[in-house]
């Protein structure tokens, strides 16, 4: 098993006196991404701290690789090339004057040279979204730009591990989703993630695993449904049941049969409910998602192929694929959860279309068949040069 | 968050994009030319042309660039009164006598000399105003690490431009705080209210000042502070009308010292 994190008995007091991390074990595998959940005080910060070297535990050890952390500042320097830590506040974390000055300022004092530099801060703004804004100045930026900009300047030393303290706080609702979406999408790329959060709406359909904490020890550490699903241990930790979960163990407490794997979206839900309601077999056509890679095709008229169809939602997937719906003026229908969402669309015998970028576009497919095998529908997932018969008889 | 700053003005301009070393030698040049000029009518010249450049192709609100103006404009206003009653020479035009040990008067020597100072005043606070108002700071970084200016005074001159906005941010936040809870609703309320400001700006500054050291670790820091990507190359289309315009200056210039020379 390929462990990439590793805290084995790690205490940590403050100087002040309080003893913020009373014992703490546990490890994380390479590619997963994990909720640190917690209320106030509850040493989150201060254990992501841990993470890169920040704060030295007084007892206890933190791997990194298998390898135990060391603190001199050759190794330090290089721990937190791998492990990016997005700061809670971004306006604490954008250091220069301009938005290219503080993406370069990782790259520079790891001594890239120059093309590395400009390279390193192009490809880190574009995966948040940001091309051109290398000149603006932090000051006149919105908070969820303020947050990518931080984002953006951990991404450019290309770490393995990111650490987010509070990733959304601050932003709006959609704004939130658009940087889950984010997290999604590097996380995909291979990185490991973890997040530090009390909104367990967001953490319990997104994370691989959750870590509930409270008063600097691990209450529980499981897959969110287990996670969550003790009401006592999520009153303990001032926290609150999901939604989704709540009113799925309220439908097994009314004696509907419940299935093993809890709901993590409103797509499981509505599979439940219609397994309770026998309702699958009456469909009689389930619609179809076509997928477009928008790195593949580069002129084609996506406006006339969306309004040449009836009733189409759009949705996209990734930053690039978002930006690219707003240069051609696209109204999104869905910009989070999409999968799920064409889904639901389909069982309804809606069609609906995905923009996505390469490797993503697999993801579309694969999430899918996993559902269509799960729950014995079948929807049909198109590319869109197979099914471009229609959009260049437009022409 | 402040809306309507200088820098913001400058992000905003048309003339972002000029090379900022051409939009210093017009700052500069002109500054030049209006300091040395013994006439009014050279700075007067050169503080409307640059005026008519921010506003039209500029595209500066001449509200904003009004009201920018109007600060200067009053110190001045003040200082040329005081000017017109302290400097002598020529015929009297105006006298004031009102207790025998009180004289005023104005001369037409003073007239003249004053004129001579408000033009002045006048063609280089707008030349300064020209380069504020078209070249954001962080683009003069760059220019200021090529004349030699110690790495390390650049690299302050940067984190502290970054953290000016930060910290007014938060004045104003406290401000807005105490007045909401009526702070400065007497003289006596309104000291106590701002020391308090002052001393929580200082905390917050100390703490904004660890967090800063602790950003930079978090990122590798080794002493380098990235400069901005080089910037647009200087270009002929924005550098000849700049020539062209100081050269224009210069030579209205040197026509009336020469025809000065003549009629003495």
């Amino acid at each position: 098993m390929n462990i990439i994190l590793e805290a084995r008995d790690v205490r940590y007091r403050y100087p002040a006196g309080r003893e913020a991390i009373k014992g703490i074990s546990f490890h994380i595998r390479r590619g997963e991404k994990i909720a640190l959940v917690g209320p106030n005080g509850a040493g989150k910060s201060t254990l992501l701290q841990m993470f890169n070297g920040m704060i030295r535990p007084d007892s206890g050890t933190i791997l990194f690789d298998n390898k135990p952390v060391r603190y001199d500042t050759g190794s330090l320097r290089q721990l937190r090339k791998s492990v990016g830590y997005v700061l809670q506040n971004p306006d604490r974390q954008i250091i220069a004057p301009t938005v290219y000055q503080d993406v370069a300022f990782g790259p520079a004092n790891l001594g890239y040279d120059e093309q590395a530099i400009r390279n390193a801060v192009a490809v880190a703004l574009r995966h948040v979204g940001l091309d051109g804004f290398e000149r603006r100045a932090p000051h006149q930026l919105s908070g969820g730009e303020k947050k990518r900009v931080a984002i953006a300047g951990v991404l450019a030393m290309d770490p393995d591990l990111l650490v987010f303290d509070e990733p959304t706080s601050g932003l709006d609702p959609s704004g939130s989703e658009d940087l889950m979406e984010l997290l999604d999408e590097l996380n995909h790329e291979g990185k490991t993630i973890i997040i530090s959060t009390h909104d367990v709406e967001l953490a319990y359909p997104w994370a691989d695993r959750a870590i509930l904490l409270l008063d600097g020890q691990i209450l529980q550490e499981d897959v969110p449904d287990v996670a969550f699903g003790n009401p006592h241990h999520v009153r303990m930790a001032h926290l609150s049941v999901p939604t989704l979960l709540d009113l799925s163990q309220e439908l097994g407490r009314r004696g509907f049969a419940q299935p093993e794997r809890k709901p993590r979206s409103v797509l499981d839900m509505i599979h439940i409910i219609e397994n309770l309601l026998n309702r699958s077999e009456g469909r009689t056509r389930t619609g179809t998602i076509t997928v477009c890679d928008i790195d593949k095709e580069h002129d084609m008229p996506l406006n006339t192929w969306i309004s040449s169809r009836q009733n189409l939602a759009v949705g996209a997937m990734g930053t690039r694929a978002k930006q690219r719906a707003g240069h051609e003026q696209l109204t999104l229908d869905f910009t989070y959860g999409v999968i799920d969402k064409c889904i639901l669309r389909a069982l309804r015998g809606q069609d609906s279309l995905i923009l996505t970028t390469g490797s993503m576009a697999g993801r579309v497919v694969t999430r899918v068949a996993e559902y269509c095998r799960e729950s014995g529908n079948t929807i049909a997932v198109i590319p869109l040069d197979t099914a471009g018969s229609v959009p260049y008889e437009n022409k | 968050m402040i809306e309507t700053n200088l820098d913001n003005i400058a992000q905003q301009s048309a003339f972002r994009h000029i090379h900022p070393g051409t939009k210093l030698l017009l700052a500069l040049g002109s500054l030049i030319i209006c300091l040395v000029s013994p006439f009014p009518a050279v700075p007067l010249i050169s503080g409307i042309v640059l005026s008519l450049v921010l506003i039209v192709p500029g595209r500066i609100s001449p509200r904003v660039y009004g009201t920018i103006l109007l600060g200067p404009a009053v110190f001045t206003a003040i200082s040329i009164v005081v000017l017109l009653f302290m400097l002598g020479g020529g015929e009297v035009l105006w006298r004031f006598n009102p207790l025998p040990w009180i004289d005023l008067s104005i001369t037409s020597g003073a007239v003249r000399e004053s004129m001579l100072v408000l033009c002045r005043v006048f063609g280089c606070s707008i030349s300064l105003f020209f380069i504020t108002l078209t070249t954001p700071i962080s683009d003069l970084f760059n220019g200021m690490k090529r004349i030699g200016i110690p790495i390390e005074l650049i690299d302050l001159m940067m984190i502290i431009y970054r953290y000016i906005f930060i910290v007014y941010d938060q004045a104003v936040e406290i401000w807005n705080a105490q007045v909401m809870r009526l702070g400065y609703s007497r003289p006596r309320e309104a000291v106590r209210s701002f020391s308090m400001l002052c001393g929580m700006l200082f905390i917050s500054s100390w703490i904004a000042g660890e967090d800063l050291i602790r950003a930079m670790d978090c990122r590798c820091y080794n002493g380098i502070m990235p400069s901005l990507d080089s910037a647009e190359p200087v270009m002929w289309r924005s550098l000849v009308p700049v020539l062209v315009y100081l050269a224009g200056l210069g030579g209205i210039l040197l026509m009336m010292t020469a025809g000065m020379v003549a009629v003495s």
